[in-house]
């Protein structure tokens, strides 16, 4: 396994955003179909019978092994590899929804999880009150809400549509709503899963202004993307992810060198 | 409410670890109750959405299923309707509490997978969400209850304090339960139904329209072991301007206190995982 080397660097300042991941290993349990019915596992208890095992047992899978990372403000890292390489589950751990098994993480700042834009919406709820719900759900208080409220809504340039159901809206329009909420909350930590590519031309282009802005402010940046260009566009460093095991972080210059390896191991 | 401004996890270490944990959650989630709150208000609305009378329609139907069953009891147990009325519509009233945040515990965790799977909110909010949830709807069924309390001149009698000291050990009484379903639906996606079973089987077998009569032998075990019925007297009693039970307080209590234990103690056990079980 490999460790970035550790340069005795200065601790961060305290208002400065940073990751610190050590020896992080993230298992977690998939449940078969039936191990999720309480009445058959009783029932095999009873007939104590050997049926199948994939469909009820559990199983275990080590999502990410012994994996370590440092992140200052100013860090944009791109996280590449295959599917199922662990890169959306180290998003997640980072975003705190998954807790370590072992090892530790650290993050300070306030973190944005863009990894997946219809978070909190309801569909049967209108455009401004899927504002307020997902902006409740990302940390701000009613006020702040109300204050970002004619920027949100002015952002999202749906007007009076605003007032509307969601469910009336084309697919294009939910996510510019969803869009513009996510990207309403100033933040340290910005998490991407994928580079979110939202809405038509015109709106791909002030989406991709907004996001610039964001990701200047926002200290530090983690994006899982299989879109190399856009890495190399957004990105100042990367690492790959193979099985669960990370590779040492590298600058974005070295991204083909990366690629080129057989396997990180 | 408080955005992670410093996060510090780290893998297990131990059952101490994990109460800490536990315990923090619980602190976070107070703090965030104004979340939770929204979120409650939210379903609430969103619920019956569309509809003329909002939350009022189940207050309606909550009525007229008081006026039925009060004015049948009344002939079939030859009861008085100025008793039987107010024992029945209390007894809807507060058993729809009862039950309706039990059965909606178990989608407290299932329904916020989106929301556990990619932030760090604590998971106590969405069962507070759920609890306050139904104390929204219970505050437009009060209707019924100040009806009957004018109707039938029951505020002549009746012991507000003990009755809302009453609510208050149902409240802390019924939220256990709706962690403990909450866990278990989790991880177990036929619990809903058997808690739904288990809600209906207790609908019948605890005194919510029919009025027990002298307490001998099966009557007297099916209330004494019931904790259903506790809850019930506790508010209801006080409302009826009659003694509860002496037994039901320190029930409740006692309750209360094992209840909570065993599921923050299943919480705390099972917390890391429950977002793998969603």
């Amino acid at each position: 396994m490999s460790r970035s080397a550790k340069s005795p660097t200065a601790p961060p300042r305290p208002d400065q955003a940073f990751i610190s991941v050590r020896d992080l290993t993230l298992r977690f349990p998939v449940y078969g179909y039936d191990a999720k019915s309480l009445k058959k596992h009783l029932a095999r208890v009873a007939v104590g019978g050997q049926l199948d095992q994939a469909r009820h047992g559990s199983t275990t899978v080590t999502a990410v092994t012994g994996l370590d990372l440092e992140l200052r403000a100013g860090d944009r890292l791109g996280l590449i590899g295959h599917n199922g390489s662990g890169k959306t589950t180290l998003l997640r751990a980072l975003s705190g929804a998954y807790e370590p098994d072992e090892g530790q993480i650290e993050v300070r700042g306030k973190i944005a999880p863009l990894l997946d834009l219809s978070l909190g919406i309801d569909p049967t709820a209108t455009g401004l009150e899927n504002i307020r719900l997902r902006g409740r759900i990302a940390g701000l208080s009613a006020r702040q809400v109300d204050e970002k409220m004619d920027e949100i809504a002015a952002f999202t340039g749906l007007g009076p549509f605003l007032a509307m159901p969601l469910k009336t809206y084309s697919s294009g329009m939910q996510a510019r709503l969803a869009f513009a909420v996510a990207t309403a909350v100033d933040a340290d930590v910005l998490l991407m899963d994928e580079w979110i590519a939202v809405g038509d031309a015109d709106f791909q282009k002030i989406a991709h202004k907004r996001l610039l802005g964001l990701v200047e402010r926002a200290g530090i940046l983690v994006l899982a993307s299989h879109d190399l260009d856009l890495i190399r566009l957004y990105c100042n460093k990367v690492m790959r992810m193979d099985a669960g095991v990370g590779s040492e972080v590298v600058s974005v210059k070295a991204l083909d060198e990366l690629l080129a390896r057989p396997s990180v191991r | 409410m408080e955005i992670t401004e410093h996060m510090l996890r780290t893998g297990s270490r131990g059952f101490r670890d994990d109460l800490a944990r536990a315990v923090e959650d619980l602190r976070r989630s107070g703090q965030g109750l104004g979340l939770a709150w929204s979120l409650a208000w939210h379903d609430v609305v969103s619920r019956y959405r569309g509809s003329i009378l909002g939350p009022f329609w189940i207050t309606l139907s909550m009525a007229v299923m008081v006026l039925g069953i009060g004015f049948l009891y009344a002939e079939l147990q030859k009861i008085p309707l100025a008793t039987t009325l107010p024992f029945v519509a209390l007894g809807i009233v507060f058993w729809g509490l009862i039950s309706q945040t039990i059965i909606e515990g178990c989608e407290s965790f299932v329904q916020a997978s989106g929301m556990l799977s990619q932030t760090a909110l604590p998971m106590l909010t969405f069962v507070w969400r759920t609890v306050l949830r139904n104390l929204a709807a219970l505050l437009h069924h009060l209707v019924i209850v100040v009806a009957v309390i004018v109707g039938f001149g029951l505020w002549r009698t009746l012991n507000l304090p003990l009755a809302l000291a009453g609510l208050v050990l149902v409240l802390v009484n019924i939220s256990w339960m709706c962690l403990l379903t909450a866990i278990i639906s989790a991880r177990f996606r036929d619990i809903p139904q058997i808690v739904m079973s288990i809600m209906q089987f207790s609908m019948f077998m605890t005194p919510v329209f029919w009025q027990p009569g002298a307490r001998v032998g099966m009557m007297d075990a099916v209330l004494t072991w019931n904790p259903f019925f506790h809850m019930l007297d506790a508010i209801r009693a006080p409302l009826m301007g009659l003694a509860p039970e002496a037994s039901t307080f320190p029930v409740l209590v006692g309750m209360a206190l094992i209840g909570w234990a065993v599921a923050f103690g299943l919480f705390t056990v099972t917390r890391r995982r429950i977002v793998h079980y969603l």
